[in-house]
């Protein structure tokens, strides 16, 4: 109590002491902040490529006219896939955490407990965005492959020219809605030591033993970044629809039509 | 006639235990128009994906200038390259306008530079009536306007056969008439091409040859005016009795 004595003036009922935490550690507050944002940020575009290598992976099919050496390799590569997806989607993030951090740690890898965060938001995220990925190839027709098939264009190169852009904006919600839960997610790193939001807010409320109060700044933040971050998304998919209309190419109108 | 394109030898196409296709010989030569008839479930549409290796086939060979194509990658991509396809359901890509949908695989399969693959794709939008629609998107469009484009889109690779699977069984009235003229009209440039049709009319007075298709076999192949007129096979006469006696 040594320290609220020294305290100038006592802030009274909940509002005040949050505000009260939140100036005097606001130093530790918008720490948390940049951490919890720089792990989601990288860890969700890593995760990102990862889902897209994975979900193209489990989607490639083995043609009749292949040798037996991609065969295997591809049938090799499908089954490490699949074991990696069911384990990252079947386990709690903040378990994965423990075991990535203290697992390398005793493998004799000593990595920073943000190198782990990222680690380990990578690779779950990684995981849902296979599924995701792999959905939003699903849901592009057969047709459109087959257009491109049929003049000779090659199965890889049909992916990336036809279909991934097609998934690609089919599943932006998805990826918005990833990213956000990533935001969120980060808290449970504090587990391994990341001095995350959720960690802040933990040292912060000890000091003063007032949780209730400390907790409430950090869903303030939480909710402006998520809220934030929303907007910014919806205005992203607005943009990526395109134009609704198109101009008459009218130097070619006098020809047979 | 030229020389034989194509060469569907013994070929049979099963799906589990249905039979799709049985023993189908058929040669094609150069500027041949075949027209392929016959009831919905006869193996026509079948027969045109084998021939295209959308479809693997149960047994026999395609042989495209007396060498067979075989599963390998590479030289399905290849002989697709030369072996063009029009789909029923026009299959444009629905990310690219119509300009880029004609330059896409000219571009990345053919490898030719910009401007002449922007010079082909005009070109044939021209052929086809469609050039003043080169910025639209394939939903912008008419179900005639995009098979129309999907044909340009074809004839952008210079391909040696054109296979149109149904081109104008999605279509209204109205779209299928613009679709067969731009069909009829490439038929007179020598093209060679394989058409699965219900349109009987067209396949009469265009097809230089008609083939008949029933239960996967191929009942009836023959010219035009010996088909329509007097069918050998007495399913084509059921066959034909119905569509063209009204």
């Amino acid at each position: 109590m040594g320290i609220l004595l020294t305290s100038t003036t006592t802030p009274s009922g909940s509002l005040g002491w949050m505000f009260f935490l939140a100036q005097k550690y606001s130093k530790m507050f918008l720490q948390g902040t940049w951490i919890t944002l720089y792990i989601a940020v990288i860890g969700t575009i890593i995760g990102f490529v990862l889902g897209y290598v994975i979900g193209l992976i489990q989607d490639a099919r083995i043609g009749a006219g292949d040798s037996i050496l991609k065969r295997c390799f591809l049938r090799f590569v499908k089954i490490i896939a699949t074991i990696y997806v069911e384990i990252f989607r079947d386990t709690p993030m903040i378990v994965q955490a423990m075991i990535i951090y203290y697992g390398l740690k005793t493998a004799g890898i000593n990595l920073s407990a943000n190198a782990a965060g990222i680690l380990c938001t990578v690779l779950n995220t990684g995981a849902y965005m296979a599924e995701t990925v792999r959905g939003g190839i699903g849901s592009i027709e057969m047709g459109q492959r087959e257009g491109a098939w049929a003049m000779g264009m090659s199965p890889f190169k049909t992916m990336l020219y036809v279909v991934l852009p097609q998934a690609f904006k089919n599943i932006i919600p998805e990826m918005a809605n990833t990213f956000l839960t990533n935001l969120k997610m980060t808290s449970v790193l504090n587990v391994i030591a990341v001095q995350e939001l959720f960690m802040a807010a933990k040292t912060v409320g000890g000091n003063y033993y007032k949780y209730f109060e400390s907790y409430l700044v950090i869903a303030v933040i939480y909710f402006v970044l998520c809220f934030a971050f929303n907007r910014i998304f919806i205005l992203l998919e607005k943009r990526m629809k395109g134009k609704d209309d198109y101009a008459l190419a009218v130097e070619f109108m006098e020809d047979k039509q | 006639m030229g020389e034989t394109i194509i060469s569907i030898q013994d070929l049979s196409k099963s799906f589990g235990d249905h039979q799709v296709l049985r023993k189908i010989d058929i040669d094609v030569k150069a500027g041949e128009v075949i027209c392929i008839v016959g009831s919905s479930g006869s193996g026509k549409s079948t027969l045109l994906r084998c021939i295209n290796k959308l479809e693997r086939q149960t047994s026999g060979k395609v042989m495209y200038h007396g060498k067979e194509i075989r599963d390998a990658q590479r030289e399905i991509n290849e002989y697709r390259s030369r072996v063009g396809m029009v789909f029923q359901s026009f299959n444009l890509f629905n990310n690219l306008t119509v300009l880029e949908n004609c330059m896409l695989c000219t571009r990345k399969v053919l490898h030719i530079s910009k401007t002449e693959a922007y010079d082909r794709a005009i070109q044939h939008l021209k052929e086809v009536g469609m050039a003043p629609y080169i910025h639209a998107k394939p939903s912008q469009l008419s179900g005639g306007q995009k098979q129309r484009v999907a044909i340009a889109r074809s004839l952008c690779m210079n391909p040696e056969v054109l296979l149109f699977d149904e081109p104008t069984s999605a279509l209204d009235p109205e779209m299928v008439g613009e679709v067969l003229k731009v069909m009829k009209e490439l038929a007179t440039t020598g093209l060679t091409m394989i058409i699965v049709t219900h349109e009987m009319a067209f396949a009469r007075d265009v097809s230089t040859r008609t083939i008949f298709m029933d239960q996967g076999y191929v009942a009836e192949d023959d010219a035009p005016a010996n088909l329509f007129t007097n069918p050998k096979n007495p399913r084509t006469r059921e066959f034909l009795k119905r569509y063209l006696a009204g």
